[in-house]
């Protein structure tokens, strides 16, 4: 199956251009390929997701983005500058929120947020950005006495208290309640309209639908596709179409007609599932052999299903991708 | 969102972050019990036990014409550097790599080193509150006969500050993880404070065994303290063997430091 990697056709804001361009990005540890050859870029004001399951080397890319690795070859540019060469100057509108890392147990929440505000030129308001996470009657608890996602939203805290012009987000949501976790994408989409270009690694796909612009997939440290969340879930999630035809078809005229996958037939219904865009592919097909349709029913393909079946296909091919 | 802070840039320079960091360091190493511990607790009770031995069995000790507790001064002095400088800075640093602190600084426009520049700040304070204790209690309380020749002091605090806390970020450096940094601080204090002369001072030794003491970081400390606090113009051996050493260790340290 060849699959998809368009990178750029989708784009929720055209006018703007990429803040940052990663281009054949590779990153080895021994002979271990964490990045092999990834490219994408990020347009200025989108929310850019990162997904693909553990070990993929989601980290690895936002790690080099960041700065805090250097690439083994492969450039990559935010705002004209290099992660690596001009770090003083990135760091002062990258907000970074790292996954798995904790702060000294005894120290308060207030001073955490105002001990990074004070890194900053031109930082946000350390108790109005508390009171936008919630957790503004937290200020004087210890680190220690925090539950999981109270910890979570202080990380947050100190990625964004910078006033971030770009924000990396690692396993944002990871031990949120769902409660928490509205609230946190309401955060990160009202971060995104005031123009901060958000870099979203997730493995929760309902996550990405709901924020996401684009999503690039990574694989076994590939990229494996990139487009809106919609297109992959169409294109690759399995939509499934219910109709009855105006007189009989057999299976083998249905398995010719280009996407379809698996049929089933119950009384005078058939439902017909697959990828691409079936209903329009199916209800083409017919017509041109004279049959037509009736009592329509389509069923859009999710993202979850395109994970799965992305991740699934390429396991099979997993050996040859890991070779360079 | 919140609104951003515009006279953010007034206090965003260096002096106003190093100012916070340090505030905040300061704070955490009040918070933390044994730091405090150790740099006010170790001095009161070593001077109370010292000067015990002194009104116990009054007098100078033999042929040196200095009391117990006079030339045990130094030695108090040498051990609180130690458990400042190696038992407590390097476990911190230790712990802020391993909890990611260390790493979370490094995504922002202050690098960790001035993370390490505030602990050791806090922690050269914290050792100088137990100079001062130990002075002032030895003197006033105990009537210890000190003729502290500040300028030879000064120097002799310095170098021995300089060489047993540069061998403790040695320390920081090397270890990989918490537990091993806490068996090599362990071992490390204790053979220091033998060296130093706790148990046996090295005049009581001799040979072989005393000439390490006395080229060994702690021994030398010791040494040049003893001569200062008694207005005596310290060996320049002493003072040229804590030099080496704290070139050395910083050097070693500097090379091998890992933020991450």
């Amino acid at each position: 199956m060849s699959l998809p990697q368009i990178p750029g056709l989708r784009d929720a804001r055209p006018d703007s251009g990429p803040v940052i361009t990663v281009q054949h990005l590779v990153k080895r540890y021994g002979d271990f390929y964490a990045v092999n050859d990834v490219s994408f870029s990020i347009r200025e004001g989108e929310i850019f997701g990162i997904i693909g399951p553990n070990g993929a080397g989601k980290t690895t890319t936002v790690e080099c983005i960041s700065g805090l690795r250097v690439p083994d070859s492969g450039t990559i540019n935010i705002h004209g500058l290099s992660p690596h060469r001009d770090r003083n100057r990135i760091t002062e509108f990258l907000g970074v929120q790292l996954q798995q890392s904790s702060m000294p147990p005894r120290l308060r929440v207030g001073e955490a947020v105002k001990l990074f505000a004070s890194f900053y030129p031109n930082p946000f308001d350390p108790d109005g950005l508390l009171e936008t996470l919630g957790i503004k009657n937290l200020k004087n608890s210890v680190y220690k006495k925090l539950s999981g996602g109270e910890k979570q939203r202080l990380s947050i805290a100190l990625a964004l208290v910078g006033n971030p012009k770009i924000a990396i987000l690692d396993e944002l949501t990871t031990g949120l309640d769902p409660e928490a976790r509205r609230e946190t994408w309401a955060l990160i989409e009202s971060i995104r309209d005031r123009g901060v270009t958000v870099i979203l690694v997730t493995h929760f796909m309902d996550e990405a639908e709901r924020l996401c612009d684009r999503l690039a997939l990574i694989n076994h440290s590939k990229l494996v596709v990139l487009d809106t969340p919609e297109a992959i879930a169409g294109q690759l999630g399995g939509s499934k179409i219910r109709f009855v035809p105006s007189k009989s078809v057999d299976d083998k005229t249905l398995y010719a007609i280009p996407g379809v996958r698996e049929i089933e037939r119950k009384e005078l219904y058939i439902t017909v599932s697959g990828t691409g865009d079936l209903a329009a592919s199916v209800i083409d097909s017919l017509a041109k052999i004279g049959v037509h349709v009736s009592s329509i029913e389509a069923k859009g393909g999710s993202l979850d299903d395109a994970f799965v079946k992305l991740t699934k296909d390429d396991r099979y091919r997993a050996q040859e991708r890991l070779q360079p | 969102m919140t609104s951003s802070k515009q006279d953010g840039s007034k206090d965003g320079g260096f002096q106003g972050h190093f100012a916070e960091l340090l505030k905040v360091e300061g704070k955490l190493a009040l918070r933390e019990p044994t730091g405090l511990a150790m740099a006010t607790g170790a001095p009161i009770i070593f001077l109370v036990v010292f000067g015990l031995i002194g009104i116990v069995s009054p007098g100078p000790v033999a042929n040196t014409g200095y009391t117990v507790l006079d030339l045990y001064v130094p030695v108090i002095m040498v051990m609180i550097f130690i458990f400042l400088g190696i038992a407590s800075l390097p476990v911190t640093m230790v712990k802020y790599r391993e909890m990611g602190w260390l790493r979370r600084f490094s995504v922002t426009p202050v690098p960790p080193s001035r993370l390490l520049a505030a602990q050791l700040i806090v922690n050269l304070a914290l050792a100088g509150v137990a100079v001062l204790i130990v002075i002032f209690g030895s003197e006033l309380i105990f009537g210890a006969t000190l003729h502290v020749s500040i300028l030879y002091f000064v120097l002799s605090l310095v170098t021995s500050i300089a060489v047993i806390f540069s061998l403790g970020l040695v320390v920081a450096a090397i270890a990989p993880s918490q537990s091993t940094t806490t068996v090599l601080t362990g071992g490390l204090t204790f053979l220091l404070l033998f060296l130093s002369g706790l148990w046996l001072p090295p005049s009581t030794i001799g040979g072989l065994l005393a000439t390490i003491m006395y080229y060994s970081p702690s021994g030398a400390s010791v040494q040049a303290l003893l001569y200062s606090v008694f207005n005596v113009t310290p060996p320049f051996t002493a003072i040229i063997t804590m030099v080496v050493y704290a070139m050395v260790f910083t050097f070693i340290a500097i090379r091998y430091f890992r933020w991450e």
